[in-house]
């Protein structure tokens, strides 16, 4: 069974051969190539060229176009420095220098570096889009506007300008769904992603009233086009674990939180992604790797709605090859259904 | 008649036909997948939430544009025109979500029953009784193409099936793969008529584990020449047939009726006599498109759409009453296109027979982008085409039908029907897409090409996925350029 063939079943309530294992593996795939960083997330063809070597690597279930979370933010505006070595950081937020009126929605095809995730989305869907899922992340509105002003004010300003910051909201939602359109007319399967919005960062008030209501937006706009819409939010998602069924959103792809105790509040509702401590897999020895892996996998097939196994956030940069290479081997064995495909064949689809 | 808020010329919404006012720009075209998405930014989502297959509104829905499918793998989506009518837009929608819709209907505790290479007939059986839903995994032969993929085929030859074998070989992969369709209820297979390579297909998926009913269906109608001394019967296109042929027919047909008694609980003949019925309106339905189509002074809806409807009328892809909602609309769409004068391809498209279906889609587009209109078709399917008789015996008239089909006759029937074409004036050329590894083709083309002297004829055959060369490219431009210089005079 190809990726497709299996990520296809999963969201049509249909049991595959094995779980789906779809590792958040995004710029740790220039690591992995050889590609060096600050050319991953700057020529759109590097970065997907890296995606797929990693992909033939690893043999994991997606692949994930995506470097960072400033993407809209730079395309409206926002300055950012682009580091040899790391990604890129941002410098100067546009509502530094620019009033909101001021600012216009990017064109996906010409404005900052939309046009590279694009480039690398089309290349990729070329290459093997016929056997594996292109999952192309787009920054949620929340996150995006984050980055348009100076962050402490810009959440100081969600209590003392809430106005303000949803003027700023509606301009970042409909900068979302143009990227989107374009994602969607290349082959990609828009996966929202949402950082900011994490309890970890804000309260549950704020989180319902300036990011849920523009992640629910979005997620209708995707859910015209009859797509299957994966929202993730980093962080400690506990204390806005009711809100997340709300979002309509198909697949709930979570990271520091108790994966039974969100299976169990919401998982009748919701297909889980998640949730592995990407710090074991950065630091910790194989076998804990493994073993920890096993258990999640086994916890996370319990739910009704179904599941893939993912680590709770992107897969950090310079994770070594073999402990990511020993999750995604234990996530495969443990999500086994089909207890005759005992191994795989073909290179590329991870039959 | 159906009705709706959509946009006017204007950019208005306001409640017109469906299917007829959708965008801001209505003027009938063929449009890419881009073009698509941004017109799809006009529809209403009321209007998306209309439409639903198995009127099931929590997963029913199928109104999405072509970008959604291609996102899912059908990757040549992108290198395709479409028709840009909202009944085209349903049309494929529709296509596109069988997959997902066989899976839903086990799902909600219908009964999904496989029919295999008798082609149009049995269907009708299946869908007498209730909550039963047949389908054709054959029409899988086209996923390779649609997805640019091949997966299946090479899963197929790792199965056993050589590679040279017809592309009808990624049903068998499907069935190893339990991605494309559930594991149906019952697996009923026809051997005779079917071709040589899917009958090996049929016998190999017992040998993954299926089970298969088989029934079998005269592998040759005859002539009426040969059959002396013995009653003969002409069917509805004027073909003969023994009058035994139809006797075992009937008897594997009733067969078959037993089975799915035996499966169900239910028997009632009542229901066969409706379904036939309903049948013959959609087949009513879609031999006016054919002719609107082929006689319309502009071609009012492109190749690849008609010939994706005459394919439906084998079963209605899985939910009959949709399709058979689907069709109205075309029809609807069709007929007004046709009153104001409207079409898809130029005034002066070259007039063109299409002789047995091409497995890649690509290629109708291809041929009508060159300047060519097709008129006429011959894809091996007359059987689903013509009208049922809704008196007398159920059985008996589902098998009288059947024996206007290609596939048990000769060659020369096949040819008699294109020359008809040309005699009549109505095409310039033909073109034959031959399917590789067929044992109709091999020898059947050259037969036609052969017989069709007194006009342009080329035959192709149809290479694997994503295998359509330039040096191809060419072979059909000289084709149609040749065409032209007679159409012209």
């Amino acid at each position: 069974m190809t990726s497709r063939e299996r990520f296809s079943l999963l969201v049509i309530d249909e049991q595959s051969d094995r779980c789906n294992v779809m590792p958040l593996i995004t710029s740790h795939a220039a690591t992995v190539s050889g590609i060096p960083l600050k050319r991953y997330y700057t020529d759109g063809q590097a970065m997907a060229e890296a995606q797929i070597i990693a992909i033939e690597k690893y043999r994991h279930d997606a692949i994930s176009i995506f470097s960072e979370v400033g993407i809209i933010a730079e395309a409206l505006g926002s300055e950012f420095i682009y580091p040899d070595d790391d990604l890129p950081v941002l410098k100067t937020p546009v509502l530094n220098k620019s009033s909101i009126t001021s600012i216009k929605i990017p064109d996906p095809k010409s404005d900052g570096r939309l046009p590279l995730y694009l480039e690398a989305i089309d290349y990729t869907y070329k290459a093997v889009g016929d056997r594996i899922p292109i999952l192309a992340y787009v920054p949620a509105p929340f996150t995006t506007g984050m980055m348009l002003a100076e962050p402490e004010k810009f959440l100081i300003a969600t209590i003392k300008n809430s106005h303000q910051v949803k003027e700023i909201m509606e301009i970042c939602l409909q900068a979302a769904i143009e990227f989107s359109y374009e994602i969607i007319d290349a082959g990609g399967l828009p996966i929202i992603v949402d950082p900011l919005a994490s309890a970890s960062v804000i309260s549950p008030k704020t989180y319902k009233e300036f990011a849920w209501f523009y992640e629910k937006k979005l997620i209708d706009f995707l859910h015209r086009y009859d797509l299957d819409v994966i929202l993730h939010i980093c962080g400690d998602t506990t204390p806005i674990i009711d809100l997340l069924p709300e979002t309509k959103a198909d697949l709930i792809s979570i990271d520091q939180v108790d994966l039974s105790l969100i299976r169990d509040k919401i998982g009748g509702k919701m297909r889980l992604i998640g949730n592995f401590d990407t710090s074991l897999l950065t630091f910790g020895d194989s076998s804990i790797i493994i073993e920890k892996t096993q258990e999640m996998v086994k916890e996370g097939m319990k739910n009704a709605k179904g599941y893939i196994a993912a680590t709770g956030c992107e897969v950090p940069i310079k994770t070594p090859e073999e402990n990511v290479k020993a999750f995604i081997t234990a996530a495969k064995e443990a999500g086994l259904i089909w207890q005759e495909i005992k191994k795989e064949t073909l290179p590329l689809s991870s039959e | 008649m159906l009705r709706c808020s959509a946009l006017n010329e204007n950019g208005d919404w306001e409640n017109v036909k469906l299917g007829l006012y959708m965008t801001t720009d209505w003027k009938p075209a063929k449009i890419t997948l881009s073009e698509w998405s941004r017109q799809f930014r006009a529809i209403p989502d009321e209007l998306i939430k209309k439409f639903l297959y198995y009127q099931n509104p929590e997963w029913g829905i199928y109104l999405s544009p072509p970008a959604t499918f291609m996102v899912y793998g059908a990757r040549e989506l992108k290198h395709l025109k479409f028709d840009n009518s909202l009944a085209a837009l349903r049309l494929w929608g529709f296509l596109f979500n069988e997959s997902e819709r066989l899976f839903r209907a086990k799902q909600i505790g219908k009964r999904v029953i496989a029919t295999m290479g008798d082609l149009g007939t049995i269907p009708i059986i299946i869908m007498s009784f209730p909550d039963c839903i047949p389908f054709y995994p054959e029409c899988l032969w086209w996923a390779p193409f649609f997805n640019e993929s091949n997966v299946l085929l090479d899963k197929a030859s790792e199965l056993g099936v050589p590679e040279a074998a017809c592309f009808s070989k990624a049903v068998l992969s499907a069935f190893y793969k339990k991605a494309y369709f559930p594991r149906p209820d019952l697996l009923i297979a026809a051997t005779g008529a079917s071709c040589d390579d899917y009958s090996c297909i049929m016998q190999l998926l017992e040998e993954i584990g299926y089970h298969l009913f088989w029934v079998e269906i005269p592998s040759r109608r005859g002539r009426k020449e040969y059959f002396v001394g013995e009653e003969y019967v002409m069917t509805q296109e004027g073909l003969f047939y023994p009058k035994r042929f139809e006797k075992y027919l009937v008897q594997e047909y009733k067969r078959i009726w037993e089975k799915m008694v035996e499966l169900t609980g239910v028997n009632d003949l009542t229901r066969l006599s409706k379904t036939i019925k309903q049948v013959n309106h959609l087949r009513q339905r879609v031999e006016k498109i054919k002719e609107l189509s082929a006689t319309a002074p502009i071609a009012p809806f492109p190749a690849l759409e008609l010939m994706e409807i005459e394919f439906g009328n084998l079963y209605g892809y899985a939910d009959f009453d949709e399709w058979l909602d689907i069709m109205e609309m075309v029809l609807e769409t069709i007929e007004d296109r046709v009153a104001k004068g409207l079409g898809v391809l130029s005034e002066d498209a070259i007039p063109i027979a299409w002789v047995t279906p091409s497995a890649d889609p690509f290629l109708l587009n291809l041929v009508e982008d060159l300047g060519c209109r097709v008129v006429a078709t011959e894809y091996l399917i007359r059987q689903a085409l013509v009208k049922i008789k809704e008196d007398g015996d159920p059985f008996s008239a589902l098998a009288h039908s059947f024996f206007n089909a290609s596939l048990i006759g000769s060659t020369q029937e096949r040819i008699r029907r294109i020359q008809d074409y040309i005699n009549a004036g109505k095409i310039t050329g033909v073109l034959i897409t031959n399917v590789l590894g067929c044992s109709h083709c091999a020898m059947e083309t050259r037969l036609i090409e052969k017989a069709l002297q007194n006009v342009p004829v080329l035959a192709i055959d149809v290479p694997a996925p994503t295998g359509i060369t330039e040096q191809l490219k060419t072979r059909i431009a000289a084709f149609v350029e040749t065409m032209r210089d007679i159409w012209k005079s």
